[in-house]
């Protein structure tokens, strides 16, 4: 038996085997659609949890002192006080604090990709005397809370005349951070040597290696170093507390400080304060994400 | 020819340039100053004071390093203890830091015109005067006191609490004043045991003569303190401590929660008092209560210890600053053009609120009886109430019934005791 010419020369069992399949494929669609769907609602649901600090500074940053602690409390308040941006950047020089921020964040940085990738190559790659003592000791000062370094610290900066300078904040950056350098270490050996070999065949240098081959293969874990260094960087407090003495040199994150009183908190500026000096991180943060993520991956940091 | 004379003239007055800029260089003494930005002085206030000293002393120029208030301490901490680097003049708030403090006796002796006589008594001795020296200058004066909104007590149509009031009084007011419904609460409770209340009721965590903890820290006074806060904990009309820590500001007290008209009475400060006056807060001003059927009142005040670090280069020059800045000029211009409350009778005597309900009220438990002045000659009582620490922490936590109070402190005794004998040999006796 032949079925009628707009289905094609196909016998019965074939239309009906095709029937089935779309069918099949239909309800595959759906069960995707609807397991897509749950996952964006769940991961929505978790998103709105992790953003409620963030929306709560917000709606603070609009409020009056009194409304703040108002039950029940509010999310928007009836008449949104713009004006306490104003008053926050008027208060203080918010905007040459986070300049400050920025040029601190910039020079670290630099110091971290010119001294970090040349010692990490050096313990993953080369050999030398005391290699694997060297590396174990420079993973230990790891372990020695800042505070403890904290007087010592000052006290041969102090001597150097280096305090109320930058050059405390940013110096021990060219000289390499340890966590930096054990990531970077685990990363580059994750890089077949046969690629060095090949570019040494080819007639390349250390040097060559390191920055014409390995680096250029590094970037996730580099792009995970400038991320950590900016966030380490930009709410790192106690630093520039402890070393600046000038108003206008301070960074951001000593600037907000300013909103605590001795006796009160002036929560509303503060968190537009603290809300606007967040942008950078959250836009780097956006750009940074897609690197970011395959680089926490590639170097096994998450959890 | 001409052009070698003009290059020796110009030779000779650059020299001459270069001279008089390092002999006037040599001549004006810089001295370093850390403070803080704060409700009673702010950033502009000190600015313009040191402006004003700079211009009246020439030949010293003050630099104003302003910290923000919770990194001073660890500025100053790390500097002291670096032993270098740490500021001419500052506040020397913690008592940790006295032993670093200039003993300026001889330079107020040779001052004709400032002396113990110029302050409060009670500030001087606590605040000025430490192991026998003198070691600064009590700047401005601050306690604390019970601030009740009077606003909430009209709305539940209760009478506002007077300066003979009691604790049984308290808790009463603040069980009438706390609505569920409207998450208010009546009052706040303590942050801490042995403060004016403790003393109120005439309790002390041990002996004058820093020898026994046992008859002190369990005596009916003791206990009787600790059943009141037992009874306030239990009422429901006091913030959980949970509460105090998420609607706290900083640990300086529940402020914002009093701004926001959901407690009724709180402990708070002459800061509080500013905050509340700005935010246009109708509220009224009395001390802490006193123990039923007892006179006993004291008072947690304080001063502000300006102080000259002991390893200045320039101590004369620093005690000028400091006898300005904590002197009666300084203290004029920052309560005239700030909203210090001066330690000198004789400013304060100019002030110009001084005719307000709250200002009288303010003043009067300035005259009380500091906690302070036991707390300064007992050095070993944090150390003891850390060690029994847990029966404030039983009760503040509603852990124990009320007849548990007794027991509760006799089994704490033996560890206070130990404590007491550890710290006084730590202090060589």
């Amino acid at each position: 038996m032949r079925l009628s010419k707009d289905l094609g020369e196909i016998s019965a069992a074939q239309y009906e085997a095709r029937r089935k399949s779309q069918r099949a494929n239909t309800w595959i669609t759906v069960r995707r659609l609807m397991g897509y769907s749950s996952a964006y609602i769940l991961m929505t649901a978790i998103a709105l949890v992790f953003m409620i600090p963030l929306l709560w500074m917000f709606s603070t940053s609009l409020k009056t002192r009194a409304d703040i602690f108002a039950w029940p409390p509010s999310w928007l308040p009836d008449v949104p006080m713009w004006e306490n941006y104003v008053a926050a950047f008027t208060s203080y020089p918010l905007a040459r604090f986070m300049l400050n921020s920025t040029i601190l964040v910039v020079l670290n940085t630099i110091g971290e990709l010119v001294s970090v990738p040349l010692i990490a190559y050096g313990f993953a790659r080369l050999r030398f005397p005391f290699k694997k003592v060297l590396f174990l000791l420079m993973l230990s000062t790891m372990m020695i809370p800042g505070q403890i370094k904290l007087i010592p610290l000052y006290s041969m900066y102090s001597r150097l005349g280096l305090i109320d300078t930058y050059v405390p904040l940013f110096l021990p950056s060219f000289f390499g951070n340890p966590f930096f350098i054990f990531l970077m270490v685990q990363y580059i050996r994750t890089i077949p040597r046969d690629l060095d070999e090949a570019a040494r065949i080819d007639g390349a240098g250390t040097w060559t290696i390191l920055y014409r081959i390995i680096l250029p293969l590094c970037k996730p874990a580099l792009t995970v170093m400038i991320v950590f260094t900016f966030l380490w960087v930009w709410n790192d407090f106690l630093q520039p507390l402890i070393y600046l003495n000038d108003f206008n040199s301070y960074p951001i994150s000593v600037g907000l400080a300013f909103f605590q009183g001795r006796y009160s908190v002036e929560w509303n500026m503060f968190m537009a304060a603290t809300l606007v000096s967040i942008l950078p991180v959250l836009v780097l943060y956006f750009f940074a994400q897609k690197h970011l993520i395959g680089g926490i991956s590639a170097l096994g940091l998450k959890g | 020819m001409k052009l070698g004379r003009f290059s020796l003239f110009g030779l000779l007055a650059a020299v001459f340039l270069l001279t008089t800029l390092v002999v006037s260089a040599q001549d004006v003494v810089t001295i370093e100053w850390w403070t803080v930005n704060s409700e009673e002085f702010d950033e502009q206030v000190q600015r313009d004071l040191v402006e004003q000293f700079n211009a009246e002393h020439p030949d010293i120029q003050v630099n104003m390093t302003l910290l923000p208030a919770s990194g001073f301490d660890e500025r100053m901490t790390t500097t002291l203890g670096a032993g270098q680097g740490a500021p001419d003049v500052a506040f020397f708030w913690i008592n940790n830091w006295l032993p670093q403090a200039l003993d300026i006796e001889p330079y107020l002796e040779a001052d004709p015109d400032l002396g113990p006589e110029n302050y409060f008594e009670n500030f001087w001795n606590t605040r000025a005067v430490w192991n026998d020296t003198v070691v600064g200058l009590p700047l401005g004066v601050g306690a604390n006191f019970v601030i009740y909104n009077k606003d909430v007590f009209d709305a539940a149509g209760v009478e506002y609490p007077t300066a003979d009031w009691t604790t049984e009084d308290y808790n009463a007011l603040a069980s009438q004043l706390a609505d569920e419904e409207t998450r208010t609460w009546g009052g706040d409770r303590p942050r801490g045991p042995y403060r004016a209340i403790w003393y109120n009721y005439g309790a002390k965590v041990y002996s004058d003569d820093s020898t026994t903890v046992d008859g002190y820290l369990n005596s009916p006074e003791s206990v009787a303190s600790y059943t009141w806060l037992w009874d306030l904990v239990n009422s429901g009309a006091t913030p959980t401590p949970a509460d105090l820590e998420i609607l706290g500001t900083e640990g300086t007290g529940p402020i914002d929660l009093f701004i926001a008209g959901r407690l009724a009475m709180a402990t708070l400060n002459q800061g509080h008092m500013l905050n509340l006056i700005d935010e246009g807060i109708n509220f009224g001003i009395v001390p802490e209560p006193a123990a039923p059927g007892s006179e006993l009142r004291h008072a947690n005040a304080w001063s502000l210890t300006a102080s000259i670090w002991k390893g200045t280069e320039h101590p004369q020059e620093a005690y000028e600053w400091l006898s300005y800045w904590a002197g009666p000029e300084g203290q004029q211009f920052l309560m005239e053009n700030g909203n210090l409350i001066p330690s000198m009778p004789d400013v304060l005597a100019t002030y110009e609120n001084a005719d307000t309900e709250y200002a009288q009220a303010f003043f009067e438990v300035l005259e009380l009886p500091q906690v302070a002045q036991w707390d300064n000659a007992h050095p070993c009582k944090g150390s003891v109430m850390s060690a029994v620490s847990d029966a404030w922490d039983l009760v503040n936590l509603g852990e124990i019934e009320r007849d548990e109070v007794q027991a509760t402190l006799d089994s704490l005794v033996p560890v206070g005791q130990a404590a007491l004998d550890e710290c006084l040999t730590r202090l060589g006796g």
